[in-house]
């Protein structure tokens, strides 16, 4: 199966980001199946590195203003959290 | 009634723009992931015709239009006017028409209104089958709503509010967006829904007819509804939603039913905006939560992007809020000569013209506009005498560097409400919403003995009439071209 490829904007330096750690965090979906739902948002509860190759997933890091950052980090979605219930 | 053109949808308003050649037919194919945004990015800052996209990619069935209003001659085309009416000309239109007596809408049978030819609920209500743009590299989503309004209702005296409230894609089912406190629609969900944990109906409007839209934008005490149809010179057709009790108009393009949810936040941003930069931080906003999708068959969007200047944005707020302030200042029988407002300033400067019949009559200027409802959206006052015109760039300038003293001249009002979007504020200021205004005082003095007052020197007012009318009248002979 194809690398899964997600975005999320970083609000904090990104040094206080924790690694290897569950954490909740909103991503972007960026290569869905359907091109349609590009750029959909998901809350998510996942375990993330700086490293690239650590998780299974990649994920690319906007600061808050948009700015994308070179390298991407990696992630591992543990589920998929449902805020409107 | 009406004696002008009237476009009843954004149909006849884009056959109106190709008749005057301000409609660019893209036959191609682009991609609403940033090459939509782009083009018309590009069209605001050429000033180019409006992009009438007939192919969306992943979107078959859907069109866009681009930058409907982007420029004054598309506002005059769309206000059935010659495109090359001019400001005043568009500004005295505008002000006849939305003078006098409200003009109520109409509610028709659904069956006369072509945004319910579709209508999806359930799973097929699903806002990514919609083909929101990415608007700018960077936004923190797709903005599906850039050129629209939402409709709201005071639930305590049932007054219609549509107010252009920015909209971004979470997911299928969720749209998250600013709504400021001091907005009308913030001071309607904030100040009665909220406090009662009460979810408030909503519908937003995409591809609306012109005249809907430039009410949207307007900051009238009259309901828009009624505006619109005084801009219309006739009733604005409208239609019941599907899942509340309030109404549309029945000619738009594309209409998203819902609720916005009480005491939930989700973050929104960052977006390019309508000052030319991304300054509001990504950080939680208010959430609507959709029910029903109806649209027109072959629905056509409707894309703005905000940027540097001129988007539509900034066109119609400023040319608007400034007849607003014009109206407020005659209503206290201010001896103005006009009010303009710089669409190239975002709307956060406005220029005032006035014949300076007492000493500080700036300061009463400016006391009024920024004790009004609309001034979080601006945060300078420039007044200038009589002599100057308020519309000429140039002009300002040279009275802005001349005749205001740099000490008593400006004059600082502290701890103003103001919008957080301002890019010189500061991070706490904007999470506050505070912010402090300037009045730029570009009058003379009326204590100045006369002798001591500056004369201008121009062609217009140094030479006698006669040296003038015999160098016009020679001007050609002289071997001047222009």
């Amino acid at each position: 199966m194809a690398q899964k490829e997600y975005d999320t904007f970083i609000l904090k330096e990104l040094d206080l980001v924790p690694e290897d750690q569950e954490i909740e965090m909103i991503v972007r979906e960026l290569n869905p199946p359907d091109r349609r739902y590009k750029y959909r948002s998901i809350y998510v509860l996942a375990k993330i590195s700086k490293s690239e190759s650590k998780y299974p997933d990649r994920l690319w890091v906007r600061l808050g203003k948009g700015q994308l950052q070179e390298k991407p980090w990696s992630i591992a979605l543990i589920k998929e959290l449902n805020k409107f219930v | 009634m009406e004696q002008h053109p009237v476009y009843k949808d954004n149909r006849e308003f884009i056959k109106a723009l190709e008749s005057y050649g301000e409609l660019v037919t893209v036959q191609q194919e682009v991609d609403w992931d940033l090459e939509m945004g782009a083009i018309v990015r590009r069209v605001c800052e050429k000033r180019s015709a409006a992009p009438y996209f007939k192919k969306i990619k992943d979107y078959p069935g859907f069109e866009a239009l681009g930058a409907p209003l982007a420029t004054y001659r598309r506002l005059a085309i769309a206000m059935g006017m010659d495109p090359n009416t001019s400001i005043p000309a568009i500004s005295e239109e505008y002000v006849k028409r939305t003078t006098g007596t409200p003009i109520l809408p109409v509610v028709v049978d659904r069956k006369k209104a072509p945004c319910k030819e579709n209508i999806l609920t359930g799973d097929q209500a699903d806002l990514l089958k919609l083909p929101g743009p990415m608007v700018h590299d960077g936004d923190g989503g797709r903005y599906l709503c850039t050129w629209h309004f939402v409709v709201a209702r005071d639930p305590d005296t049932g007054a219609v509010n549509w107010g252009m409230y920015r909209q971004m894609v979470f997911d299928e089912k969720t749209m998250v967006g600013p709504v400021l406190a001091f907005s009308d629609m913030g001071k309607m969900f904030y100040g009665k829904y909220v406090p009662k944990n009460k979810p408030m109906p909503f519908a937003t409007v995409i591809g609306c007819d012109p005249m809907s839209g430039v009410a949207a934008c307007a900051p009238s005490p009259i309901p828009e509804d009624q505006f619109t149809g005084m801009l219309m010179g006739k009733p604005v057709e409208l239609v019941k939603c599907e899942t509340c009790d309030l109404e549309v108009p029945a000619h738009a393009e594309i209409i998203i039913e819902g609720e916005v949810i009480p005491n939930l936040w989700i973050e929104e941003a960052p977006f390019g905006e309508y000052t030319g930069y991304r300054t509001s931080p990504r950080e939680p906003r208010t959430v609507y939560r959709i029910k029903t999708i109806t649209h027109r068959n072959s629905p056509i969007m409707t894309i703005s992007n905000m940027g540097i200047p001129t988007d539509e944005g900034q066109l119609l707020r400023s040319f608007s809020l400034g007849l607003e302030m014009r109206r407020l200042l005659e209503s206290q029988g201010m001896p103005i000569t006009g009010v303009y407002m710089l669409p190239e300033s975002t709307h956060h400067v406005v220029v005032v013209g006035v014949r300076p019949a007492y000493s500080n009559i700036a300061s009463q200027i400016a006391n009024l506009i920024f004790g009004s409802k609309s001034s979080p959206w601006l945060h300078m006052v420039i007044v200038v005498d009589d002599q100057t015109d308020i519309y000429n760039k140039d002009e300002i300038i040279h009275a802005l560097a001349t005749k205001c003293h740099p000490l008593r001249g400006i004059r600082k009002y502290e701890h103003a409400a103001a919008t957080p979007l301002y890019p010189f504020a500061d991070p706490e200021d904007r999470r506050w919403s505070r912010g402090t205004q300037v009045l730029f005082d570009c009058t003379f003095p009326l204590h100045w003995p006369k002798s001591d007052v500056p004369i201008k020197v121009s062609f217009n007012n140094v030479y006698p009439k006669e040296v003038q009318d015999k160098v016009l009248k020679n001007w050609k002979n002289y071997g001047f071209k222009d």
